[in-house]
């Protein structure tokens, strides 16, 4: 009965509720939508951070993230590749030799790491090979070739076709020297990455620079982010046989961790003084309408209505506005979430500054329960724990009192 | 009042003669170093030189002939083992180059590499390239000396002077009273020592008393060091001037 009261209730004043309604909906389709994108935005911006050259995860040598020095090496890097990748989650295993040399061409020189790969494992791994400018990527049976990153290049005045010396210490301390050919440019959008790297075969880098065929990292590729990090536990026990150690995306890139924190504290912030002034916008209307009826409340008293239900009965209007409107912001900002999802959002940001972040010109919203529910889940219990403040002044009114309200 | 005048008086007297006699003992910081630094090298030398550069996990020995012209210029050429015979550095002035004979080339060093390892020692091209910074770029002070082995040993202070290219926060050196360098401490920006060289062995070289073995430990890495060992060494010979040019670098005569 208190139920159908409440809802009869609610509709005497329509207008009012409507309204209620609708800003309790917009509010929610906003959050829905707001940690939809930003989930979306943020699961992007990792992935493509980490493709860029990290790997969604690597094997490392015990010691090597405080000291990646040539001697710290995993020995049977190829056996172990292969074990990775029979993983769920994992498609590529990439061995990799992390040197630092001296390149050279003419009377110009630089410093710079000098990465050795294995070609058709990397692309998987690292998108530097689809960033391509001039020329092509490493192939499997190179031996004397190189990619090198345009700026670089610039600096070196290399093209390709063009010598690059290589001058540097190998595992043992002897000096590593080799002359490569350079096969092809990448541009990849991070200067620090575009003119520090060069990339050579695996095999002769490993010859180059004394490794007996050890390698000094393996980093790890996968359908998705997500996927790898749920492999990590089980290449952890597999690195923990094999004396080397997995360090997660986080681990890679804490910068990039930290900002995504940041900015999710932030956004918290404003999403909680968002729910906190709706909350209360729907209070005072609901409060409003209680002060309305206090003669009538007066009345139900004197026919012998206990307080605690007419209480429970404004409480039941309360939760009854909350939950449609909740519903139908969650249907909107849901659907909505679900059709950019499809659709993809523009950003109106020139897209040569978001491909140096490595960002795609049309962003994705990522709808997850979490993303879906957080907003509407807050704001009704922000607007059920308010509604205490009706309940109690309801249930403090005495009948003479109420019914000689004017 | 008079007793307070005539201690003041003693006092001043005492320090008018004793700082005289002081310094007669004991010469400013800065002549020391000098000293030192002539002491090592003179207007020119010549020697040769075995080096051994020891890893936790394995030891080089390496042969190398040296010779020095003035403050500035240095070349370098490795003689053993084969693997590293005939590479070469040469430095001129803040200009280092190196020469590797498998590849026949000549490379100029980046001035972002002069930090880096030399040869896979624990010495870096800094300390080729710097190695008389220690008397331009600082400020010495004398801190004390002491008595060891019959001699005195003088520690000194060099701390950069202000806008100075150094990485260093402070050097501090142990200096003995025939100006051999004892100890060289490197300590970082944040006054931690990070590495030190000792000097293992003194002996008679070209009739002066000489650093013969040094060894430098980064103090960060234990298991690590590198010691060099003079087998000879002439000095305040006349070098002939094509010894530090370019052309004699990649095709010694």
């Amino acid at each position: 009965m208190l139920v159908a009261l409440a809802w009869r209730n609610l509709w005497r004043r329509s207008q009012r509720t409507v309204l209620s309604l609708i800003s309790i909906a917009l509010v929610t389709a906003l959050l829905v939508f707001m940690l939809s994108f930003q989930e979306g935005v943020y699961g992007v911006l990792k992935e493509a951070t980490l493709r860029i050259f990290d790997g969604y995860a690597q094997l490392q040598p015990p010691g090597w993230a405080d000291d990646p020095t040539l001697d710290r090496v995993i020995d049977h890097p190829g056996a172990l590749a292969r074990q990775a990748e029979g993983l769920r989650g994992v498609s590529a295993a990439a061995p990799r030799v992390n040197a630092f040399a001296i390149l050279a061409h003419g009377a110009r020189s630089y410093g710079a790491a000098v990465v050795g790969v294995d070609p058709a494992r990397e692309r998987r791994v690292s998108s530097i090979a689809s960033m391509i400018r001039t020329g092509r990527y490493l192939a499997t049976g190179d031996s004397d070739a190189a990619v090198l990153g345009e700026t670089l290049a610039r600096n070196l005045d290399l093209a390709v076709g063009g010598e690059v010396t290589v001058l540097g210490e190998a595992r043992d301390g002897s000096v590593a020297a080799d002359v490569l050919h350079v096969v092809g440019l990448y541009h990849s959008g991070v200067p620090e990455l575009d003119r520090s790297i060069l990339e050579m075969p695996l095999a002769r880098a490993q010859d180059a620079f004394g490794m007996e065929g050890a390698a000094n990292t393996i980093a790890v590729g996968g359908p998705s982010l997500a996927a790898v990090d749920h492999a990590v536990p089980v290449l952890r026990t597999l690195g923990h046989r094999a004396g080397v150690s997995v360090r997660d995306w986080a681990a890679l890139e804490p910068a990039l961790r930290e900002g995504i924190d940041l900015k999710y504290a932030i956004a918290m912030m404003f999403y909680a003084t968002l729910v906190v002034v709706v909350a209360f916008i729907i209070l005072n209307t609901l409060l409003m309408s209680v002060l309305e009826r206090t003669r009538e409340f007066g009345m139900l008293l004197a026919l012998g209505m206990r307080p605690g239900r007419i209480g429970a009965m404004v409480w039941i209007e309360l939760l009854g506005l909350a939950l449609l409107g909740c519903l139908f912001g969650l249907v909107l900002g849901g659907g909505a979430t679900l059709w950019l999802q499809r659709q993809g959002v523009v950003v109106p940001i020139d897209p040569r500054l978001l491909a140096q972040f490595a960002l795609p010109a049309r962003l994705y919203p990522t709808l997850t329960p979490l993303s879906a529910l957080f907003g509407p889940m807050s704001l009704l219990a922000a607007i059920i724990v308010g509604g205490v403040v009706p309940y109690l002044r309801v249930a403090g009114l005495t009948p003479a009192l109420a019914m000689r309200v004017p | 009042m008079g007793a307070r005048l005539s201690a003041l008086i003693a006092a001043w007297l005492a320090a008018a003669v004793a700082g005289p006699a002081l310094a007669l003992a004991a010469p400013d910081a800065e002549t020391i170093l000098r000293k030192a630094y002539d002491n090592y090298r003179s207007q020119s030398s010549g020697s040769t030189v075995a080096m051994t550069i020891h890893r936790p996990a394995w030891e080089r020995h390496l042969e190398l002939k040296a010779w020095t012209r003035g403050q500035d210029d240095a070349l370098v050429r490795f003689t053993a083992p084969p693997k590293d015979a005939g590479g070469a550095t040469l430095k001129l002035g803040r200009d280092t180059w190196v020469y590797n004979p498998r590849l026949n080339q000549v490379i100029k060093l980046p001035p972002s590499m002069m930090s880096q390892s030399w040869m896979g020692s624990d010495f870096s091209y800094d300390d080729l390239a710097k190695s008389t910074d220690i008397l331009t770029d600082y400020s010495h002070r004398l801190l004390g000396a002491a008595q060891a082995g019959g001699h005195t040993v003088w520690t000194i202070e060099a701390t950069p002077k202000p806008g100075a290219p150094v990485v260093w926060g402070k050097v501090s050196l142990a200096i003995r009273d025939d100006y051999v360098l004892l100890e060289e401490t490197y300590f970082d920006q944040d006054m931690k020592p990070a590495r030190r060289m000792t000097t293992g062995k003194v002996g008679l070289i070209s009739g002066r008393p000489y650093p013969v073995s040094m060894t430098m430990s980064p103090l960060d890495q234990p298991g690590r060091w590198t010691r060099t060992d003079t087998v000879d060494a002439r000095f305040n010979a006349a070098l002939p001037s094509w010894l530090f040019t370019l052309s004699n670098l990649q095709n010694p005569r």
